[in-house]
């Protein structure tokens, strides 16, 4: 059990006014079984009106409006988490975290690549651990190398991507060894950006895997939202009148108090 | 029905003032097609004709009559001034009622059938008078008042933005600015005071207003605030 | 009758008159297109529309309880009645609806059930819409200048009036308005069936809207008007696809939906219409199952048949399909709108062969059915003479505080003597429809 202090904030800022300007944020680490969160601050500015609402995976999400003109937005939060992870969180599983999804798709790449593994008798974490080493020898780590639109399939043929990529493609391996599997998007200590990785279903409940660290999720990761994929799980959407380029700047920090 | 959208007033306005050109320049049109027969000088009756109306000269005596009644990628013809009027009157069935825009929808067909066919005169006769109807069926059908008031706001700016450019007679042109003051204030749309006022002066000045043609003009294009 | 057909020409230039269309796009330019009418009716006996009736509301009714089921309990699944995959690998399926029971629970508020009848006058149901179902406008105007062109007709027949469209559509809406006022929403002029969006907005008194009439605030959808004023919105009837709806939500790119729809719809503040994710009840897959479902929901014997069906993704099924395939009609389930429908009779030997891989590789993406024998209706073809057609119905059935099928409904013929596809998007006419009263 470790107690984290994190901040998250995002600085958006535009070179010509925008209005009538909607956005769903998801940056709001939620509490459960494994994580412990003390919200001390969070803001959303300038914003005339704010809800909190739950979408249809569970993630905790502030909607608003801004109606007048405006050059920048602002939004952030900060607080601590006691966390304990390396346990499954027990929960019932949904069906549709068994089939692909827009960007897990099976691809014949990533199919290929399964066939040609012996995935070893065991349960499902075993199982799972065994694909997360085996994709984690055979991709390389490139920033820049692959998009946000980027799916599993056509990261894998290139055998380069990023935490999204990684986690994505460890997710198509897992369904095809019959393991549900759901993208999660959170933050780690240590890292200037949120992070991805993956949950996988144990037959009890959800167990988290780091694909790009070849990691198991201990004590020191947030979790903020989880979903199919990438797509069900954006950070902050938001569409506006204007026509502009925007600047944006992300702060994460995670850090161990004791 | 009940509730006008900034989009849908808009649109109201717009369709005022595109059936307003077309029903008032035909008219006009065919005192300028009469006025050719007897004429030796046919470009320079149309060439005015154009510059009254600030629309780029783009005629021979031979392609004028067509060209400006029918040609469809000739964007002053009167019928891609009637296309800009049903696709303003096509988004407002709900408040106009079909019965309405159906003038609308003939009023097109007729200037689109009627390319070539020799006698346009004749032709487009049905046009002015489907525009009566039109304007009938927005007095008896539209329930809504504000509705009306936005499109007779839109017919009559452009009516009297009309009447100033062909130089009708000063008793007409007050006429069509009380009318169009009228319906400007009971309309709720953002009026320019200033402007309006101006437009006023100018024109209750009678003998000498038309030295004031120019500001008269732009007064009343600025007449309206942008919603 | 004779007087109703002697006027067809009439009757259409009336359509086209009050602009009654529908739009086509082709090589990616808009076109506005007549729909042609034929003034043969359909006629539906008494005796025919009582079952008819029954059945679609029996149908209607376990769609709606399927439907709130999949984004509640999933009890169906976990019965074991219908597999999870035609469930979770369907596109209509939306995670984002997780959780959400519609105001009064009504998901499928305006479905559109599409029927056939075959040469032994039984009727069987080819396929269910519950998006978005359109086609009502037409026979609703059309019925009106029947009426003009030959009251005699409309005197010695005992014919159902079906003038009440627009009365049952506001009723429906107004049984789930959660306060405010009611809208038509339509993505624009140049939609296909825009002509019916304005149509039943002026004939039901709802507020026709754009998309950037529309905004959200606290959870709650108004309407903007000229002068600044804002009105809620308590009932919206959506004629744009789910993945359009909000931006926000689903297809980020979206310019023609209304940013945070989805969440004043989840806090219960605005009533849907259709309900958003209705996709997963009428999917080509599914439909396989919804025999199964009104016994599972209802405890009842379906009363309208599926055509027979086969799923290839079960192994006997699949087997049967494989060794028939050249009998069969073949149905891609991610298509729709006569789209994806293939003719084992019309594939050449290797097509077939292909077409039996794909079926083998791809089991879950096909169904098949056997062809059914279609009871021709009659048209009048250019030279006045009676020529034989393939025709279907589309019925609508509209759940409001009671579930009620519209008496009447949208006959679709082929124009090609040849053809099957009747959708007005590839060049089909349409009919009137009648129901007698005794």
């Amino acid at each position: 059990m470790r107690k984290l202090r994190f901040l998250y904030r995002t600085i958006l800022k535009f070179d010509a006014p925008v209005r009538g300007h909607s956005f769903a944020i998801r940056c709001i680490p939620p509490t459960n079984q494994v994580q412990q969160v003390n919200i001390e601050e969070r803001y959303v500015t300038p914003a005339d009106c704010i809800n909190e609402v739950t979408d249809g995976f569970g993630n905790l999400r502030y909607v608003g409006r801004i109606n007048d003109y405006h050059t920048g937005f602002e939004y952030g939060v900060r607080g601590t988490a006691v966390v304990q992870s390396m346990q499954v969180q027990k929960e019932p599983l949904h069906g549709m975290y068994k089939y692909p999804s827009a960007f897990t798709g099976f691809a014949p790449s990533i199919r290929a690549f399964y066939e040609s593994l012996t995935v070893p008798e065991g349960d499902a974490l075993s199982r799972a651990v065994f694909l997360m080493h085996a994709l984690y020898e055979t991709m390389q780590y490139e920033s820049g190398s692959t998009s946000i639109y980027t799916t599993a399939g056509e990261a894998f043929e290139k055998r380069k991507g990023v935490c999204q990529d990684y986690a994505h493609i460890l997710i198509a391996l897992c369904k095809m060894a019959g393991i549900p599997a759901r993208y999660v998007v959170g933050m780690m200590i240590g890292e200037g950006y949120t992070h991805a990785w993956v949950e996988i279903y144990t037959g009890e409940g959800w167990y988290g895997l780091d694909p790009t660290n070849n990691l198991h999720i201990d004590d020191y990761y947030i979790k903020i939202a989880h979903g199919r994929d990438y797509a069900d799980c954006i950070v902050d959407r938001g569409i506006f009148n204007g026509f502009t380029n925007q600047e944006q700047e992300i702060i994460v920090s995670v850090e161990e108090i004791s | 029905m009940g509730i006008i959208s900034v989009e849908k007033a808009d649109h109201l306005f717009w369709l005022g003032r595109y059936t307003e050109r077309v029903f008032t320049t035909l008219r006009k049109f065919f005192h300028v097609y009469d006025n050719m027969i007897d004429t030796q000088e046919i470009e320079r009756l149309y060439g005015e004709y154009c510059e009254r109306l600030s629309i780029p000269n783009i005629y021979t005596a031979d392609t004028f009559v067509q060209k400006y009644l029918f040609d469809e990628e000739n964007p002053d013809s009167m019928r891609a001034n009637m296309e800009r009027a049903y696709d303003n009157a096509v988004v407002l069935r709900d408040e106009l009622t079909s019965n309405a825009l159906a003038y609308i929808q003939l009023s097109l067909d007729v200037l689109k059938s009627a390319e070539g066919k020799g006698a346009p005169i004749f032709k487009l006769q049905p046009v002015i008078d489907y525009l009566f109807a039109f304007w009938g069926c927005i007095d008896d059908y539209v329930e809504n008042e504000e509705c009306r008031n936005i499109l007779k706001a839109g017919k009559y700016l452009e009516r009297l933005d009309l009447y100033l450019r062909l130089e009708y007679h000063t008793k007409d042109i007050e006429k069509e600015f009380c009318k169009l003051e009228k319906r400007l204030v009971k309309s709720g749309l953002p009026v320019n005071t200033k402007k309006l006022n101006r437009l006023k002066a100018i024109i209750a000045k009678e003998e000498e207003w038309s030295s004031c043609y120019f500001e008269a003009l732009s007064c009343l294009g600025g007449i309206l605030e942008v919603m | 009758m004779n007087e109703l057909m002697e006027h067809t020409q009439e009757i259409n230039n009336l359509l086209s008159r009050y602009g009654v269309k529908f739009g086509i796009y082709k090589n990616n330019t808009f076109h506005e297109q007549l729909f042609p009418f034929d003034a043969v009716p359909r006629v539906i006996t008494h005796e025919e529309y009582v079952k008819l009736e029954k059945g679609l509301i029996q149908r209607v009714d376990a769609l709606n309880l399927f439907l709130k089921d999949i984004y509640t309990d999933k009890k169906i699944i976990k019965d074991g009645i219908v597999p999870e995959d035609f469930v979770f690998l369907s596109s209509g399926y939306l995670p984002q609806c997780e959780g959400i029971v519609p105001p009064k629970g009504i998901f499928s508020h305006i479905s559109g059930i599409d029927l056939v009848q075959a040469k032994d006058k039984s009727w069987y149901i080819l396929e269910d819409n519950l998006r978005v179902p359109s086609g009502a406008s037409y026979p609703l105007i059309a019925r009106e200048l029947c009426r003009r062109a030959s009251p005699k007709t409309f005197r010695n027949n005992k014919i159902v009036d079906n003038r009440n469209y627009h009365k049952l559509l506001r009723s429906t809406m107004e049984n789930v308005n959660c306060g405010g006022i009611s809208v038509i929403m339509t993505p624009g002029r140049y939609n296909a069936a825009y002509f019916e969006h304005s149509y039943l907005a002026e004939r039901s008194g709802c507020v026709l809207a754009m998309c950037n009439d529309l905004f959200v605030e606290k959870n709650r959808l108004y309407y903007r008007d000229y002068k600044g004023d804002k009105q809620q919105v308590g009932a919206i009837y959506r004629r744009i696809s789910d993945e359009y709806l909000d931006p926000l939500t689903f297809y980020s790119q979206s310019l023609i939906g209304v940013p945070g729809i989805m969440d004043a719809y989840r806090a219960g503040n605005v009533a849907i219409i259709n309900a958003p994710g209705n996709g997963v009840a009428d999917d080509k897959g599914i439909y396989y199952f919804v025999p199964k479902m009104i016994k599972y929901y209802l405890g009842e014997e379906p009363i309208l048949r599926n055509a027979p069906t086969y799923l290839p993704f079960y192994e006997e099924d699949r087997k049967y399909v494989l060794e028939h395939l050249d009998k069969l009609v073949i149905k891609d389930v991610a298509e729709a709108g006569g789209y994806g429908v293939v003719f084992g009779s019309d594939l050449s030997k290797e097509q077939l062969e292909d077409m039996k891989k794909l079926v083998e590789k791809e089991s879950r993406r096909f169904i098949a059915q056997e062809v059914i024998d279609f009871l021709d209706l009659k048209i009048m073809d250019e030279d006045g003479a009676l020529v034989p057609r393939k025709a279907d119905l589309r019925a609508f059935v509209l759940s409001g505080e009671a579930t009620k099928v519209w008496p009447s409904g949208l006959t679709r013929f082929s124009r090609n003597p040849d053809s099957f596809v009747v959708n007005s998007s590839q060049g089909g006419g349409f009919k009137d429809t009648w129901v007698l009263s005794q």
